[in-house]
């Protein structure tokens, strides 16, 4: 027979044992917890925006907004401000600078005359522009109007939705495409542009695709 | 007038939400507006007549009387690629004044803001704002 004094110093060192046993375990866990959470900081990827064009809105700065580089021009038929209708296929083997448009666009009127003045500097060597108007329900003649304000004198062709949707166009222009003399996109922009990089771009679109 | 709806993602917000005037007058409230930082939006004068001019459409309640309306003068804007001229414009908040007179009660004065906005680069198709505005007469 165990006598009663020793019985409840068994018990109490049990209960003693129990406890430490727990609190080392609940040690060892907050340690591990711990050791996980600063491996996993550690690890965390930060998630900024790719450009300012995520928070500043701005289009032109977003590269992956442009998705047509590389590519075959969509084909398309058009009309322009005199009824005729205009094909892009009418100018195989020379370079098109499509410049899609609209009447109150400040950035588009500001670019326009460049192109034109382009246009006449690289006539000999086949350059097209053609300005793809992008206004809704606007009157053929105010098109006119504005576009001979502006200054320009190469074909104004009128809007269609398709043609907008083929270019995968965004909610914004002016947008700009380089095809060259294979029917390629050679480059793409978003957004007004100085005379200087426009003329960069045309000379990318006559210097490629050679036939 | 407190903040109202959430940033509109054409660029504008309507700021006003309520107003409370002396019924049966014509009284003068101020309808605010925002215009989201980096972009801008044509005055109601913009220098260019083809640019789109901004310009509220209102629909008075019953028994309500828009009078007139006053639009802020703009700040002159130039792009930076643009060494010549310069636009009319409205940039962060502004406040369009209309007199009206309303009846007593509660009652509604809805409408659009006609606008077409632009930033640096690119500008984005007109556009139109709904504008409610709860008018309470005393």
């Amino acid at each position: 027979m165990v006598p009663l004094s020793v019985r409840r110093l068994a018990i109490v060192a049990l209960l003693i044992a129990g406890v430490t046993l727990i609190v080392m375990a609940g040690t060892h866990n907050l340690r591990h917890r711990q050791a996980e959470m600063q491996k996993a900081q550690q690890s965390e990827v930060q998630l900024t925006p790719a450009s300012s064009a995520a928070t500043s809105g701005d289009p032109s700065e977003d590269p992956a907004a442009k998705t047509m580089k590389g590519k075959a021009a969509p084909s398309f038929t058009l009309v322009d401000l005199n009824g005729k209708k205009v094909s892009l296929a009418d100018y195989k083997g020379r370079p098109v600078v499509l410049n899609f448009w609209a009447t109150y666009c400040g950035p588009c009127k500001l670019e326009m005359p460049w192109f034109q003045d382009l246009q006449n500097k690289y006539k000999d060597k086949g350059l097209v522009v053609l300005g793809l108007d992008q206004d809704e329900g606007m009157a053929v003649n105010e098109v006119a109007a504005a576009s001979k304000r502006v200054g320009v004198t190469y074909p104004i062709l009128l809007p269609n939705d398709k043609v907008s949707k083929s270019y995968e166009l965004g909610d914004y222009i002016p947008e700009t495409f380089y095809v060259d003399k294979s029917g390629k996109i050679v480059d793409e922009t978003i957004g007004a542009h100085s005379k200087d990089e426009l003329e960069a771009d045309i000379q990318k679109a006559i210097g490629s695709g050679g036939m | 007038m407190g903040p109202a709806a959430a940033p509109h993602k054409g660029h504008v917000e309507l700021l006003s939400d309520a107003v409370e005037v002396k019924a049966g007058e014509p009284e003068v409230v101020e309808l605010r507006f925002r215009v989201e930082d980096g972009f801008h939006i044509n005055s109601h004068t913009p220098k260019d007549e083809l640019l789109i001019a901004t310009a509220l459409q209102l629909s008075p309640a019953r028994g309500m009387k828009v009078v007139d309306e006053q639009y802020p003068h703009g700040s002159t804007f130039r792009l930076p690629l643009d060494s010549g001229g310069t636009l009319d414009v409205y940039q962060g908040e502004f406040r369009v004044s209309v007199r009206l007179v309303a009846p007593k009660g509660s009652s509604t004065l809805t409408g659009l803001l006609k606008y077409q906005a632009c930033d640096n680069a690119v500008c984005y198709p007109p556009k139109t704002l709904p504008v409610m505005v709860a008018v309470t007469g005393h």
